[in-house]
């Protein structure tokens, strides 16, 4: 298509928006990875900067460290498989069979995400390790020898990050099982073939890409794991790629550069598994919610249901209701233990915690930082998805890689390239909550524009069309008919975006400065320097008041997305 | 080892774990360098030289430090009860991580901090080195020894000694099996169920030079094989250790012993008759600081009497304080009743800080 | 003087990426009249109509409005959509749900800024036009489809526009109802005097409501006329067949038979057929188009001399208001549809017959 028209179109605001919003988001991506590339291809004297000589040695270096690649490589795969086999089974418990409350279930499915998984990791930290954890101590006092389960192994690392990223598992493959005709099983179902043969022989094959999609994208989710892994790893002395660059970069001398090369080559198959990812997903239709959404067989188990209710309680148990349960015990007691004597409990934690300048001031931050990612987010990324899915300007193809890429590189990585890039920026955003901010709308931008894009594409597209038919410009459009039909998916996706900046872990905890504390970080630091029962009591009073903050939120926002959209 | 009611060390079971203090300067206690450029005033109970009214005006004060968070709070509560009017705000890291940022900061032509409190003092040397601290000379100095100040004097001055021995869980350990010297955490015994400090620690670089030098090179050959857990901090080693999740720490440090005993934690400290490896903890004002006055009055009260008594009381911190008229810790000792354990020539020791590097990374697995 | 055309559409190519789905396609509507783009499914006609509104950028030709190109590849020009002063009916009526019936119609008028009071009579008077007047203040999404098409059709002319474009309004609406609206439509388009484009595959559609006609098929004009021109004289297989049901059949040009201003073909059976030639050329070899409604089936002999057969019934299928009934002709297979016939069981001898004036040369 050429770009040539009338000079009525050379400078409409189309253009001005979106290639304004195109560049801003280019900058915000494409400066870090710079840096970050920098420091990997440095091999001259470590500091001085600019580097002084360029070369592949760090990467050379990293053949040093197979452990570790090693490491997150297995305990990835492990707990992908993991995550799918509960995500898998639940989306097939909660799409497809008549178990009793599915609606609140698929409502609760959200809860693990929110919780993050660093509280999660806390939690089972407290149950699961060998000497001290709950489960183990009422192991051996039921008379069971040495331990029952030890959390602190790759295994265990793999199962509480199953648990609490399996959700995307169970959001994406759910989609799948949705969007499947059910006029295909059931034209088995009347040849003959049973309920069994049917799932292995019609479902299971038809839901084999969908599967793969997520099992690619939760793949690449786990790679970049940091939380878990530094709450349940590094006591063993087990080492991934993002807690090792964090210990790498924490000492004097930091070795920057290996540990630019290893979130540099993170990243790169990273990159790999998400370009696999848009192949198997783009092959069928990119955006899962097609505009006829197929209301899916739901099968009568019979007496199943109540097993399969069980295992929806199971999982809940184990995600939301144990951990939480388990900060509540460790929280009220001077030492946790599993048998707390009666002077053992104590509010000290409680009134200590609450006491804490920094954890206050944590708090706030976080909510107004929350509240401005949101906010600055949806304007943003919403005329991203705009520009890419909707608008035929020249050039939208490539800035859809460009949103997409931070999807490839874990937080950690890409906080370490922003570190360097924001610290020589003229203005003087590092050390604050502004370099929060960027750095939150930066890493969320695929999230962001991938929710507004979909509920964007359900938007049939000749209801804009028309509007032009009858001489409307392109802003008075958006402003009367794209915006309005837009606003429940801009709510939704405002949400979103504030629960993901709040618990954000991975690029807050390197680029936090004085001034600029936030929650999920200093959750860690509390883990790191005070004793384990504060460090329960932060995490519940933080986690309680996030989430009267959300309640409040959705309440209100309910009130606004009132329209409806055929 | 005798416990009084509190469970705290007897004086005499300390005297009898050793006594004299290597650094026990045969010179005159006052040893001061220059005469102060002007005369200095008096606040609260301390002199300085800093302009306090200017301080105030200020109003903030940015504050560097390797203590956990718990005792970096402890430390600014205690300036900012005596000073309401400057608000206190802080970054807390490990002595690796807190050196590294505040150089990738000035580098990129960053000044924003007020004061730096690290553990080590091989990066304090680089750092004066480097310009990065502020000569100011404090009125203090005078009750400090010469070998507790920089050279020459204010750059930074030994807010405290972090002394640290061998600590284990009493309900794991009988006493007869118990470590009673610093060969003894070798033990295969222990193998899976020791702790120790990550590399970014000061104080574990102390350690990994002092026992070196009076064992030799095999000795962390040989703790390598017992695979320990490290950690960031002492609060998470005690945390660990009371609730038996390791069995022994090869490094407790004095100050998080009395903290979790006051709890009613099991553990047990054990002084080995070589010494106890210490670390000194240095402050000093940085260079360029953006409220300057505010930087010379912490530094003043930090090395006063007052300040020092906050350092040493404050349970989060208990430090033992170096100043020469101090009062003795809350556990009734001296720092004079401990042999204390730390390099002689802090040059070498320095230059040393690769070689530990790696060997303390590979040992732990990066 | 002859009258300047409203729409002129000139050799226009568009693509997309790197398939064409519009070859290079010219005809011209004139003020007032409906022209209709007709033809299967991916002919192109949505198409052109979508590059006539200003939804798609051709990659050649050109479009002129009044004699003023709106487009055109050489000259650099492409106004955009919003101003070049035409509406449009979307097939599936574009409703916006979140707003009201009233707030849809009135959104062409706000947008031209006219004041409250004159926004609000040209809309009344709009929806009275389409019989709506009752629901102005209902809410869109509530609506039924055909009511949302009243609306969509309100909306459409409300401002006036120069010109109406159609892109298959009555595809999704059930058949009774499209025959009806059908009539609605052109009626209004009479009465409002607007110059329209209508798109559809519905042949009845096409034939009921259009001035002119435009046969589409691959991207190419396949014909332009009236619907009665292009019913009675198709030029090409295609257009025969596509329009109405017709029966093809070839042979060879006997000059030699030739009289009265008819021409002669030759079946490959040996059967002679005359036709008018219409100022087609005849070759050699012809071909010729006789539409199934004009073959007369009878059992007994018919009179004339001309174009009277006998041929074997070899199916009937009963239609409701038609018979069609399959005969073979010598070898050649025939369809007619016939009304009102008594039934004929297979293998019955008949005659068939067909006035000369019906069978149509095909060719150029």
């Amino acid at each position: 298509m050429s770009a040539a028209g009338s000079s009525a179109e050379s400078f409409s605001a189309q253009k001005i928006a979106g290639y304004g919003v195109a560049t801003v988001a280019a900058v915000l991506v494409l400066y870090p990875v710079f840096y970050l590339l920098q420091a990997a291809l440095d091999v001259g004297e470590p500091q001085t900067r600019p580097p002084t000589a360029y070369g592949f040695d760090n990467f050379a270096a990293l053949l040093n460290y197979p452990q570790i690649m090693l490491n997150t490589l297995s305990v990835s795969f492990a707990a992908t498989l993991m995550a799918l086999v509960i995500g898998f089974i639940m989306a097939w418990i909660l799409t497809r069979t008549n178990v009793p409350g599915r609606r609140v279930f698929e409502q609760l499915m959200a809860v693990p995400f929110y919780l993050t998984p660093l509280l999660g990791a806390l939690a089972w930290s407290m149950l699961g390790s060998p000497e001290s954890g709950f489960i183990n101590q009422y192991w051996r006092a039921l008379g069971g020898n040495g331990h029952l389960i030890d959390i602190n192994t790759p295994y265990g690392i793999a199962w509480v990050m199953a648990l609490f990223e399996g959700s995307v598992a169970f959001v994406m493959i759910g989609a799948v099982m949705k969007s499947m005709d059910p006029s295909l099983e059931e034209a088995s179902q009347v040849i003959g073939a049973s309920r069994l043969r049917t799932m292995l022989r019609i479902t299971l094959p038809l839901v084999i890409p969908g599967v793969l999609g997520a099992a690619v994208f939760v793949f690449a989710e786990m790679l970049g794991s940091f939380a878990v892994a530094l709450v349940l790893g590094t006591p063993n002395r087990y080492y991934v790629i993002t807690t090792a660059i964090y210990q790498l970069i924490q000492q004097y001398p930091p070795r920057i550069q290996v540990a630019a090369a290893m979130g540099t080559s993170l990243f790169a198959v990273m990159f790999v598994m998400i370009f696999i990812y848009r192949r198997i997903v783009t092959s069928g239709s990119y955006v899962t919610i097609t505009g006829k959404a197929f209301r899916p067989g739901v099968a009568d188990v019979g007496r199943l249901r109540y097993l399969l209710f069980g295992v929806c309680v199971l999982y809940l148990a184990a995600s939301v209701v144990l951990p939480i349960a388990t900060l509540l015990f460790a929280s009220v007691q001077k030492i946790a233990v599993a048998f707390p004597a009666a002077d053992n409990f104590t509010l000290n934690n409680f009134r200590a915690a609450m006491s804490m300048n920094a954890a206050r001031s944590a708090l706030s931050n976080s909510l107004i930082l929350a509240f401005a990612t949101a906010t600055i987010g949806i304007a943003m990324m919403g005329l991203l998805a705009w520009l890419i899915y909707r608008s035929r300007l020249p050039g939208a193809g490539l800035i859809e890689y460009v949103v997409m890429f931070p999807q490839a590189v874990p937080r950690l990585v890409f906080a370490f390239g922003m570190m360097w890039a924001w610290l020589v920026f003229p203005i003087p955003i590092y050390g604050t909550l502004w370099l929060l901010l960027i750095a939150y709308l930066t890493v969320f931008l695929p999230l962001g524009v991938r929710t507004i894009a979909g509920v964007m594409l359900q938007i049939d597209k000749s209801l804009d069309e028309c509007a032009q038919m009858c001489g409307a410009s392109w802003a008075f459009r958006m402003r009367t008919v794209s915006i309005p039909l837009l606003v429940p998916g801009l709510v939704a996706a405002w949400l979103l975006l504030f629960i993901a900046s709040v618990r954000e872990l991975g690029a807050s905890i390197l680029l936090m400065g004085p001034h600029s504390k936030v929650i999920t970080p200093s959750i860690v630091e509390s883990w790191f320097g005070t004793a384990s029962e504060l460090t329960a009591t932060l995490a519940l009073i933080q986690t309680l008041v996030v989430a009267v903050a959300v309640a409040v939120l959705v309440i209100v926002t309910r009130r606004i997305s009132t329209h409806s959209v055929n | 080892m005798a416990h009084n009611k509190h469970g705290h060390i007897t004086r005499r079971a300390l005297l009898k774990a050793g006594a004299a203090l290597p650094f026990v300067g045969v010179g005159a206690p006052n040893v001061l360098s220059q005469p102060l450029p002007k005369s200095p005033t008096t606040v609260l109970d301390f002199q300085t030289n800093a302009d306090v009214a200017k301080a105030e005006q200020e109003g903030q004060l940015v504050f560097y430090c390797h203590e956990n968070e718990a005792g970096t709070a402890g430390i600014m509560e205690g300036f900012s009860k005596d000073f309401p009017k400057i608000k206190t705000s802080y970054v807390r890291a490990q002595t690796g991580a807190l050196y590294s940022k505040i150089l990738a900061e000035r580098q990129a032509g960053r000044f924003d901090v007020d004061v730096i409190q690290l553990s080590d003092l091989a990066p304090a040397f680089d750092f004066q080195k480097k310009g990065g601290y502020e000569r100011y000379e404090s009125p203090q100095s005078g009750a400090y020894k010469k070998d507790h100040l920089s050279s020459p004097n204010g750059y930074f001055f030994w807010t405290g000694v972090d002394p640290a021995g061998i600590a284990y869980n009493m309900d794991k350990v009988s006493t007869s099996d118990a470590p009673k010297g610093w060969k003894d955490i070798l033990d295969p015994r222990w193998k899976g169920k020791i702790s120790c400090k990550i590399s970014a620690s000061g104080l574990q670089f102390v350690q990994w030079y002092m026992l070196r030098k009076l064992y030799g090179d095999g000795f962390w050959k040989e703790f390598a094989k017992l695979q320990p857990h490290a950690f960031d901090s002492r609060v998470q080693l005690f945390d660990r250790l009371s609730k038996g999740d390791d069995t022994i720490t090869a490094i407790g440090e004095y100050p998080a012993y009395i903290l979790f005993k006051s709890r009613g934690a099991k553990v047990e400290f054990v002084a080995p008759a070589d010494g106890l490896v210490a670390t000194p903890l240095v402050v000093g004002a940085v260079n360029k600081a953006p409220h300057p006055e505010v930087a010379k009055l912490f530094v003043d009260w930090a090395m006063s009497k007052r300040g020092q008594a906050w350092y040493q009381t404050n349970p989060n911190l208990y430090y033992a304080s170096v100043r020469t008229d101090a009062p003795p810790m809350p556990t009734g000792v001296s720092l004079n009743q401990f042999k204390l354990l730390y390099p002689e020539d802090w040059d070498e020791y320095a230059k040393q800080s690769a070689t530990f590097l790696k060997e303390w990374n590979g040992m732990l697995g990066l | 003087m002859t009258p300047k055309p409203h729409i002129e559409v000139e050799n226009l190519e568009v693509s997309f990426g790197a398939v064409p789905a519009v070859r290079g396609v010219s005809f011209t509507v004139m003020h007032g009249e409906q022209l209709t783009l007709l033809g299967p499914s991916g002919c192109g006609k949505t198409t052109t109509l979508r590059a006539i509104a200003g939804l798609e950028k051709p990659v050649a030709g050109e479009i002129r409005i009044d004699g003023a190109p709106i487009y055109s590849a050489s000259r650099n020009t492409n106004v955009p959509a919003e101003k070049r002063g035409m509406s449009m009916v979307f097939q599936s009526y574009a409703i916006w749900p979140h707003m009201s019936v009233f707030d849809n119609v009135a959104y062409g008028l706000r947008v031209r800024r006219e004041e409250g009071a004159v926004v609000k009579d040209k809309v009344m008077q709009a929806l009275a036009l389409v019989q709506m007047q009752g629901f102005a203040d209902r809410r869109a999404s509530q609506l039924s489809g055909g009511q949302q098409q009243r609306v969509a059709l309100a909306r459409a002319f409300v401002f006036q526009p120069s010109v109406l474009l159609f892109d298959e309004p009555l595809s999704n609406l059930d058949a009774k109802l499209r025959a009806d609206m059908r009539i609605e439509l052109r009626e209004l388009q009479h009465r409002l005097g607007i110059t329209s484009v209508y798109v559809t595959h519905d042949l009845e559609e096409a034939l009921a409501m259009s001035d002119h006609i435009v046969v589409m098929r691959d991207g190419l004009v396949e014909q332009t006329g009236t619907p009665d021109e292009i019913y009675r004289l198709p030029r090409s297989a295609f257009v025969a067949d596509f329009i109405g049901s017709a029966n093809l059949v070839h042979g060879r040009n006997r000059r030699d038979l030739a009289k009265d201003g008819l021409f002669a073909l030759e079946t490959p059976g040996g059967q002679v057929i005359y036709g008018t030639a219409y100022g087609r050329p005849a070759g050699d070899e012809l071909a010729v188009s006789v539409r199934t409604v004009h073959l007369q089936i009878s059992p007994q002999r018919p009179g004339g001399e001309r174009n009277v057969w006998r041929a074997r019934v070899d199916k009937t299928v009963f239609q409701g208001d038609f018979t069609q009934v399959h005969v073979l002709w010598g070898d050649q297979p025939l369809i007619a549809r016939c009304v009102a016939l008594d039934p004929l069981p297979t293998g019955q001898e008949v005659f068939i017959t067909v006035d000369p004036k019906r069978v149509v040369l095909l060719g150029a």
